[in-house]
């Protein structure tokens, strides 16, 4: 077929776009994957009692909103790479993030004893805290993958990566409210690495189901 | 690539993205006139970048030109038109340079057909044709058998299918080029079996 032709049938086959389609696929897809989460939460983990206190510690408010930060950082960045050329300053201030993290921790060493130190790191939880960010993530990842198919990420790999570390960080605060852990030595180094593996798994996954 | 960075090429990227936007709203006119108009510069990109026969390019061009058809979602109003094209046109130009890497090159635009349609005393070569068109989805194959075997236009396949000329011509051409790359996958797996 000669490129004048396709180009005439490509005009012919035209339909008006609706506005905004992309985002609100996206929108769509991540409001879905939290209904699934949240289903999940409320069923097998569930918030903890003395949740009030959040607002009296800063430690403890800044394990929640840090990841709500990062999640909404992340869907922003997320919608730039699933755009040909697509530029988001979202990119650029999600190393707030881990500055946060890092300063909270350095406040933390200074304000606690060394010999606590250990104790803060391995807390109780480790291994319920690495297994549920990332059961909790699977929803949410799901859905932002099944909107991302109607974009077109230049780089698959980096836009699934980018949609993880949404669904890890999003799985994170939702996670924050069961969590018991008070300190950050805990969370920024737990939460971290399993939102990093959550993200790591999103590129896997980009890398083979956002070709187009 | 070269942004636009003189005058003239300040009014093209005006003049895309106002096309652009009427055509995002149903604008077929300017849609044709945005596709004509982005076309050859496109091609300049892609011959840069594939460094092949210029049949093979023309093949990158059109599936360059499908893929912003069906992305053109991804276009936001306000945001440069041009480099939004050329980041697809490279993505595709990289993608069918990696698919030719690991295959042969074979360009096939569907003439193959015919001949194994003709060749009819070779009973291997129209089993093989069934056997590919076989791999395609239904519609795909039976787009494939009626304008190209059997010589029907796409407005005659469209009515029956109910899809418009347009979507079928858009069909056949992704149709052929599946073929093309399942035949090829075919032609390597059988040498391979040979070399056994």
């Amino acid at each position: 077929m000669n490129t004048d032709d396709l180009i005439k049938s490509l005009g012919s086959e035209l339909t008006p776009l609706p506005r905004g389609y992309l985002t609100r696929q996206i929108a769509t897809g991540l409001l879905a994957g939290l209904v699934g989460t949240s289903v999940l939460f409320f069923a097998f983990w569930g918030v903890r009692s003395d949740l009030v206190g959040i607002f009296g510690d800063l430690a403890l408010f800044a394990k929640t909103v840090l990841p709500l930060v990062l999640a909404c950082l992340a869907l922003f960045w997320l919608h730039a790479t699933a755009r040909p050329a697509g530029r988001s300053g979202a990119a650029r201030l999600i190393w707030s993030i881990p500055l946060a993290l890092i300063l909270l921790v350095a406040m933390t060493l200074v304000t606690t004893p060394g010999d606590a130190w250990p104790m803060a790191l391995r807390g109780k939880s480790i291994v319920t805290c690495l297994i549920s960010i990332p059961v909790l993530s699977v929803p949410v990842l799901i859905g932002l993958l099944a909107a991302l198919r109607r974009g077109a990420p230049e780089h698959p790999a980096l836009c699934g990566a980018v949609a993880g570390l949404g669904a890890g960080a999003t799985a994170a605060a939702v996670y924050s409210v069961y969590c018991i852990e008070n300190s950050p030595l805990f969370y920024a180094s737990w939460y971290s690495l399993a939102v990093l593996a959550v993200a790591g798994c999103g590129g896997i996954l980009g890398y083979f189901f956002l070709r187009w | 690539m070269t942004d636009e960075l003189d005058d003239m090429g300040r009014t093209r990227e005006d003049r895309w993205a106002s096309l652009l936007r009427d055509a995002n709203a149903g604008g077929r006119a300017s849609y044709v006139q945005f596709l004509n108009d982005i076309a050859p510069v496109l091609r300049g990109i892609i011959a840069a970048r594939c460094g092949r026969p210029k049949e093979d390019c023309e093949d990158i061009l059109q599936n360059v030109l499908i893929a912003i058809h069906e992305k053109r979602h991804t276009w936001r109003d306000g945001e440069p038109v041009g480099p939004w094209a050329y980041a697809i046109a490279r993505y595709k130009t990289v993608d069918a340079m990696r698919l030719s890497m690991r295959r042969p090159t074979v360009s096939y635009d569907g003439s193959e057909l015919n001949v194994a349609d003709e060749a009819s005393h070779d009973p291997t070569a129209a089993a093989d044709l069934d056997r590919l068109l076989g791999q395609l989805d239904a519609t795909s194959a039976l787009i494939v058998r009626q304008i190209r075997l059997e010589g029907r236009t796409a407005e005659e396949v469209g009515r029956t299918l109910g899809m418009t000329p347009g979507a079928v011509r858009v069909a056949l051409h992704r149709a052929l080029a599946k073929l093309s790359a399942l035949a090829v996958a075919d032609q390597t797996e059988q040498s391979g079996k040979a070399r056994e």
